[in-house]
């Protein structure tokens, strides 16, 4: 296993990932691996569904009719109708809307707030690092759950609670991620040069440390957009999550357990829509770090090459 | 009374329950040598709060100690009232002194004997302390013992609902002094019943053994073991497999499939129970009737009855179910979207957002909230559910911040128990605000009515008042749906879903 291009130690200490000769293009290296592509096509699909459930949607998410109550799937309800005579077609649709809404703002939430705390307690070192640590410590010590409807009891349950809650749970993870990263990275020589240079922290920690610990973060990130999805069915099958009658998988899920013998399609299609979708963004986050981590890049590309 | 599951079983907590199934079964040989015959297995729908019978609400203590304790009178399956610890009695001529002649063979279960001094001393409790079936004893102004067997009840105005007030429920049970003084009533209770407390272990089982010297007759079965099991398809799951003989926690929509199958003999049967919805009528534009009147045009409750009970409910647009001889026939609202629409318009309201509250503790509310939702849309209503739980519901309520609610009040008797706090002015339970003089004349002259012909009158106006203006919007009064099985004998469900185990036989 020879790497025919070692990467430089950095000499111009700016550049993030020079593209020397003969790197391939991290896009390209994940088209290349046929199980990212597919979770790739798969999310793409979720999300344009997502975005058009509102026209998508052959009936109403809410438009009950009892006398239509637990139909099993036909052409007319593909997926059938549930104990309220709702089409779950429809419900499933729209609700993947809100749950990649949910997923999507908490991540970022957890990420805006999380990356900035764990470089500067990385980076700084010291008493700061202790300090900010053990705050994320103790918040590692709740069990996420626990944590999550412990803040969705003091607010009052609904959508903005649901997203503030899985953001505040995901936070420490975030933090966590991007302090052991720019540990490493701070004692690069390109940051120790930077700094006896003069140049002021905020500086290096924006042009130095950010860009070089993107790898791990944004691996981070796919995998916690999963378990947002996750969170979200799981707050919304105890009923803090979404309130009813807007439809989420975790509440059809909740609906569907005194069903179980009658209907089996109340709660097989619900369950397959987080299960693809969860998967989808675990099998992308493995991708994503095949490519971004260094040592697994280059045997990519060196099995590429052969 | 408003018996509801306080327990709030979290949904976590449901789920362990879920996955541990039902109680095993425990050898009672050991300490109940004198009691012949098998233990019955029992499951219900959750753990009782306490035992103690005057302080408890929860609707899952009082299928408890339904079987340990006793009160003067008892209703029977008509649910009129019968002797029980009372023997007999009379009324004065002047309506205003009821004289009770107690059994005279009857001894708690520590052996003490049962005297009308443990009368006194239980009725004095639920006055002096102010418990929650104080408000029984309104009329009531003194309670005395002239000697060992005799008790004298004095009431300020004729009070013709007295025996139910004392009799409908084990709320209103006779306790032991000693029990209550050494702080061990609410969780090792001693009662007169047909039933002792054997042991309670908290979050998995109580166990009750028979008692040989019930003064009804020692019951067949040795003793009963009520587990906990809260989610109905496990209940029923437990009973087809034979782990449990009996459960009243049996999922609606199976009710029809049930039917007429070998393994569990299942009986429905109407209740006196009933759910209602309620506008917030101290603030707008709930003030106005007319808007409440749409509301009960709108909505649609064959669909609400179906979605909720599989259909095993009773429609019913006021209070008092068809079985009960108080009951009066109503039927003005229909589902009728056209007259919605003219009465808002007539009120000048048009369309808006209600805060629908309901509550997880009752799945019914949830479901019922989501077609009304979709009934009222047409309206320009927008409905938000929200689904505290129950404690919190109970605040929001008590608090007036809603705009409209649904609920059940269970185990009703006399309609002075389904009107007077409800819906008079001054009303304990009158959380939606109604206020008409009217009413409250009727149902002031309902308490002290003595004749029945004349008290049904009163109590028809008043209740026709009562929906035509919409304070309440009846819903249907649930069905009682219990199963078991086919090794269970002489038992019977009753409307007022007390459950009595005392006759019960068990095939060995």
């Amino acid at each position: 296993m020879t790497d025919p291009t070692p990467t430089p130690e950095n000499p111009t200490a700016t550049d993030v990932e020079p593209e020397a000769d003969g790197r391939v293009a991290a896009w390209k290296l994940l088209a290349g691996n046929p199980v990212t592509l597919f979770s790739v096509i798969v999310l793409v699909i979720i999300l344009v569904v997502a975005l058009l459930a509102p026209w998508l949607a052959p009936y109403g998410v809410n438009q009950t009719d009892v006398t239509r109550a637990l139909q099993s799937p036909s052409a007319e309800h593909w997926m059938g109708t549930d104990d309220l005579g709702r089409d779950i077609f429809s419900r499933i649709i729209v609700a993947s809307g809100t749950s990649l809404q949910i997923a999507l703002v908490s991540v970022i939430f957890a990420f805006v707030i999380g990356v900035p705390i764990g470089i500067i307690s990385g980076y700084l070192g010291g008493i700061t690092d202790t300090v900010l640590m053990r705050c994320v410590d103790v918040m590692f010590a709740f069990p996420v759950l626990l944590l999550a409807l412990a803040i969705v009891a003091i607010l009052s349950p609904g959508q903005l609670t649901t997203m503030i809650a899985i953001g505040v749970v995901f936070t420490p993870i975030f933090a966590r991620v991007a302090r052991a990263s720019t540990l490493s990275v701070r004692v690069e020589p390109f940051v120790q040069v930077s700094k006896t240079m003069g140049t002021p922290g905020w500086w290096i920690l924006l042009r130095h440390i950010l860009p070089n610990i993107t790898g791990p973060v944004v691996v981070q990130t796919s995998l916690s957009l999963a378990f947002a999805i996750l969170s979200e069915a799981a707050l919304s099958f105890l009923g803090l999550g979404i309130q009813p009658p807007n439809p989420s998988w975790g509440g059809m899920l909740f609906d569907a357990q005194g069903f179980m013998s009658q209907a089996w399609w109340m709660s097989v299609f619900p369950g397959a829509a987080i299960f693809v979708t969860v998967l989808a963004f675990n099998l992308l986050g493995d991708g994503l770090r095949d490519v971004l981590d260094p040592k697994q890049r280059t045997l990519a590309e060196a099995r590429r090459k052969a | 009374m408003k018996k509801n599951p306080m327990v709030a079983v979290t949904s976590l907590a449901l789920l362990t329950l879920a996955a541990c199934g039902t109680g095993e079964a425990v050898d009672l040989n050991g300490d109940a040598d004198d009691v012949e015959g098998a233990v019955l297995q029992a499951a219900i729908g959750g753990e009782p709060d306490q035992l103690d019978p005057h302080r408890t609400s929860a609707y899952f203590s009082f299928q408890v100690l339904e079987n340990v304790f006793d009160t003067l009178v008892e209703p029977d399956e008509n649910l009129e009232m019968q002797p029980a610890l009372a023997e007999s009695w009379d009324v004065s001529e002047d309506q205003l002194t009821w004289t009770f002649q107690l059994r005279e063979d009857v001894t708690f279960h520590d052996g003490s004997e049962f005297t009308s001094a443990d009368v006194v001393y239980s009725y004095e409790r639920i006055i002096d302390e102010e418990l929650a079936n104080a408000w029984r004893f309104d009329a009531v102004e003194s309670v005395e013992a002239p000697d060992d067997h005799t008790v004298e009840i004095t009431v300020s105005a004729p009070t013709p609902n007295l025996l139910s007030n004392i009799g409908g429920f084990k709320g209103m049970a006779i306790v032991s002094e000693d029990n209550v003084e050494s702080d061990e009533i609410s969780n090792n209770p001693i009662g007169t019943g047909p039933f002792s407390l054997a042991s309670y272990t908290s979050g998995d089982q109580i166990t009750l053994e028979a008692n040989p010297d019930y003064w009804g007759g020692a019951p067949e079965i040795a003793g009963v073991e009520f587990s906990f099991i809260s989610e109905p398809s496990t209940a029923l799951a437990a009973l087809s497999g034979g782990e449990i003989h009996w459960t009243d926690n049996i999922p609606p929509q199976q009710v029809e499939e049930l039917d007429g199958s070998d393994s569990v003999d299942l009986e429905v049967i109407p209740s006196n129970d009933y759910w209602y919805l309620a506008m917030n009528i101290n603030e707008e534009p709930w003030d106005d009737e007319r808007v409440r009147q749409a509301i009960a045009y709108a909505i649609d409750r064959e669909a609400i009855i179906q979605a909720v009970s599989y259909g095993t409910a009773q429609e019913n647009q006021l209070a008092i179910p068809e079985e009960s001889v108080w009951y009066t026939e109503y039927s003005n609202y229909t589902h009728d979207l056209s007259e919605a629409e003219r009465l808002l318009e007539e009120a000048d309201v048009d369309g808006g957002s209600i805060e629908f509250l309901a509550t997880n503790e009752y799945p019914e509310t949830v479901t019922a909230a989501q077609i009304i939702a979709d009934n009222l849309e047409p309206l320009g209503f927008e409905v938000s559910i929200s689904q505290p739980d129950f404690s919190t519901w109970l605040d929001d309520q008590n608090s007036g911040s809603f705009d409209m609610l649904m609920m059940g009040w269970l185990g009703n008797i006399d309609p002075d128990d389904f009107y007077y706090s409800q819906h008079h002015s001054d009303g304990g339970s009158n959380a939606q605000g109604y206020s008409n003089q009217d009413v409250d004349e009727l149902l002031e002259s309902g308490r002290t009515e003595t004749d029945e012909d004349a008290r049904a009158e009163i109590y028809a106006e008043a209740a026709q008042i009562i929906a035509d203006e919409a304070s309440y919007i009846y819903l249907y009064n649930p069905a009682v749906i219990q199963g078991w099985s086919p090794e269970l004998s002489d038992y019977q469900a009753r409307s007022d879903a007390a459950i009595r185990f005392r006759g019960a036989v068990l095939e060995e």
